[in-house]
């Protein structure tokens, strides 16, 4: 077994389960997109995936091994997840909050490795935000504060990086730069996984989609070949046409309705 | 603001900010300083003959005395009481992400007083601290089990603070008022927090707490940095939320149950120093040293006011501190309120 699977992964109590039964994996090096109504499971999935929330042993595994058989710094130098509502603490700053990031290499005694600064500058360089490393988070607009954090999951050096809605109450300009940043991650080999909520971005700049109803997953594959008008229908209760976006060819739903 | 590392050989690696360093470092030099104030001001007090005379080991059995019996026991409770107060407060207002979150908020201080209300009520005497902590520990308990939620809600875990503080100091009056009467008058200085008469044994006490506690707490802190940044993101980075919770709360109350055994439970220590330490050093992270010291100067400046400024002498240092952090409590509800409607 390689890589990040979940097998008849099922979560929540009762007679109405979050996910049931829900068989994945998670495509390596690839910009994956999760989409699906909301309620549908999508976080949980992702949260799933991480240790966030845990699962049956049996039921999430990292090449084959459990995630809680893994000790938590070695899974977290593995697996990062950016979750919906991250904490800002009082007062940190750009740089201090992307070291915290490098926690999983550290120990008690010792917080400090000699990769940091090296894997500091780099996240700050790749989500643009090196003229900001010392600029409190609380000044900052609500697109540098998401690459903040997104920095700070980048220095965790890890090869699945796990976004839970990274592009939620972000103006259209900021969700922008943060789905090219997810793409220039996986173009150096490390895999994404987003929970995403645009359709058509989602279409536009992920490699894969995976479309989620009623904690399933219903559709796999990349946008051109699974985007149907029957699957619009089934998973969103809505009429649409399927278009081609005018400026990079990729499907475009737009909805039929008055 | 730039983070330094302090290496020591190959393993060991502690970040800090060079800022913060110097004001630890002033701090320390005015804790000392007022320590001085305190055991040479008044009729009582030691002139700086008396000192070399105590360094070289000449010094009178009334120099002796003072130093020992009288003035010396009691500044280094508040100091050391004072600086575990102070951690107490940091180490909860971190775990719960709670401006609020300390001992005196959470009735923590007020069970443990209860606790040694009733310990010294039986008759085989149950030593102080060891009521303190099952006081405290009853009172986080209550906390915990009535907010149906744990510790994660700032305003239930006020409000349930509020109500055990209640209950606590419902039992302290009952045992204050079953009590013979000089017992009772001597309770009821202990319950607002007294220094007056200690001996070295409760320093050696308080003492022995902290030292026990360092190590945890180093241990801890590099967590407790994380968990600032949510429960999801400490655990997705390695660092174990609830376990770090549990932790740092086990330590925090023993941490407020010897503070309390030693010196009584002596009011918004523990809830002032970890924001003023913050507005003095200006970082983000526990903080937690610039809380102790916090703490420590707090407690002795209270202590060398009811000693020596003629308004309040004698009082109980618990009231000092009561009505200043009264105000401070005050002010922050209203910041907090303030960012609740922003």
């Amino acid at each position: 077994m390689t890589g990040l699977t979940a097998t008849r992964l099922s979560v929540g109590y009762g007679a109405d389960p979050v996910l049931s039964d829900l068989d994945f994996t998670v495509p390596e090096g690839r910009f994956t997109a999760v989409i699906g109504p909301n309620g549908c499971g999508k976080s949980t999935l992702v949260k799933s995936l991480s240790r966030v929330l845990t699962a049956e042993p049996s039921m999430v595994q990292l090449e084959g091994k459990p995630l809680q058989k893994l000790k938590p710094k070695l899974l977290a130098q593995r697996i990062a997840l950016l979750p919906q509502h991250p904490v800002v603490p009082d007062g940190v700053t750009v740089a201090g909050l992307v070291a915290r990031g490098r926690y999983p290499y550290h120990r008690p005694l010792k917080q400090w490795s000699a990769d940091d600064p090296q894997a500091i500058a780099q996240a700050l360089e790749d989500t643009g935000m090196t003229a900001f490393a010392d600029f409190p988070i609380d000044e900052l607009s609500g697109g540098q504060r998401q690459r903040a954090w997104l920095a700070m999951v980048l220095a965790q050096q890890t090869q699945y990086v796990l976004l839970d809605e990274p592009t939620s109450f972000l103006d259209i300009s900021h969700q922008i730069e943060v789905l090219r940043l997810c793409r220039q991650i996986t173009a150096n080999g490390r895999t994404v996984l987003a929970v995403l909520h645009d359709l058509n971005q989602a279409a536009r700049y992920a490699d894969q989609l995976v479309v989620m109803h009623r904690g399933s997953i219903v559709a796999q594959g990349a946008p051109h070949d699974i985007l149907t008008t029957e699957l619009i229908t089934d998973v969103f209760g809505m009429e649409s046409m399927i278009g081609s976006d005018p400026w990079s060819g990729t499907p475009m739903v737009v909805p039929v309705t008055d | 603001m730039t983070v330094q590392m302090f290496h020591v050989g190959e393993h060991i690696a502690l970040s800090y900010r060079r800022r913060s360093v110097l004001i630890w470092t002033a701090m320390t030099a005015l804790i000392l300083s007022l320590a001085a104030a305190t055991l040479m001001l008044g009729k009582l007090g030691l002139s700086p003959a008396d000192f070399v005379d105590i360094l070289s080991g000449e010094a009178s059995t009334a120099t002796e005395f003072v130093l020992q019996r009288v003035r010396g026991p009691r500044v280094l409770i508040a100091i050391m009481a004072g600086a575990a107060f102070g951690l107490s407060g940091a180490l909860f207002q971190n775990v719960t992400r709670n401006p609020l979150g300390s001992p005196d908020v959470l009735g923590l201080a007020a069970g443990a007083g209860a606790g040694v209300a009733v310990a010294s009520l039986v008759p085989w005497a149950i030593p102080a601290p060891i009521g303190a902590l099952a006081g405290a520990g009853s009172a986080i308990g209550l906390v915990i089990l009535s907010t149906g939620s744990g510790l994660s809600s700032t305003s239930k875990v006020i409000i349930s603070g509020i109500a055990v503080a209640a209950i606590a100091t419902a039992v302290t009056q009952f045992v204050v008022t079953a009590t013979l009467r000089d017992e009772a008058s001597r309770l009821a200085a202990y319950l607002v927090g007294s220094l007056n008469s200690r001996d070295m044994g409760q320093a050696g006490l308080i003492a022995v707490t902290l030292v026990l506690a360092f190590p945890v707490i180093l241990w801890l802190a590099p967590r407790l940095q994380l968990m600032e940044l949510g429960d999801e993101l400490t655990t997705s980075l390695g660092g174990k939320a609830t376990t770090t919770r549990t932790q740092a709360i086990l330590v925090a109350v023993v941490l407020a149950a010897m503070a309390v055994a030693v010196a009584g439970p002596i009011a918004f220590v523990a809830l002032m120093s970890p924001h003023a330490a913050r507005m003095l050093t200006r970082t983000s992270g526990p903080n937690l040293v610039g809380s102790a010291l916090t703490g420590a100067m707090l407690m002795v400046l209270a202590d060398l006011a009811v000693q020596q400024i003629p308004l309040v002498e004698d009082l109980p240092v618990g009231i000092i501190t009561a009505g200043f952090g009264g105000l401070f409590l005050g002010y922050l509800l209203l910041t907090e309120f303030r960012k609740g409607q922003s």
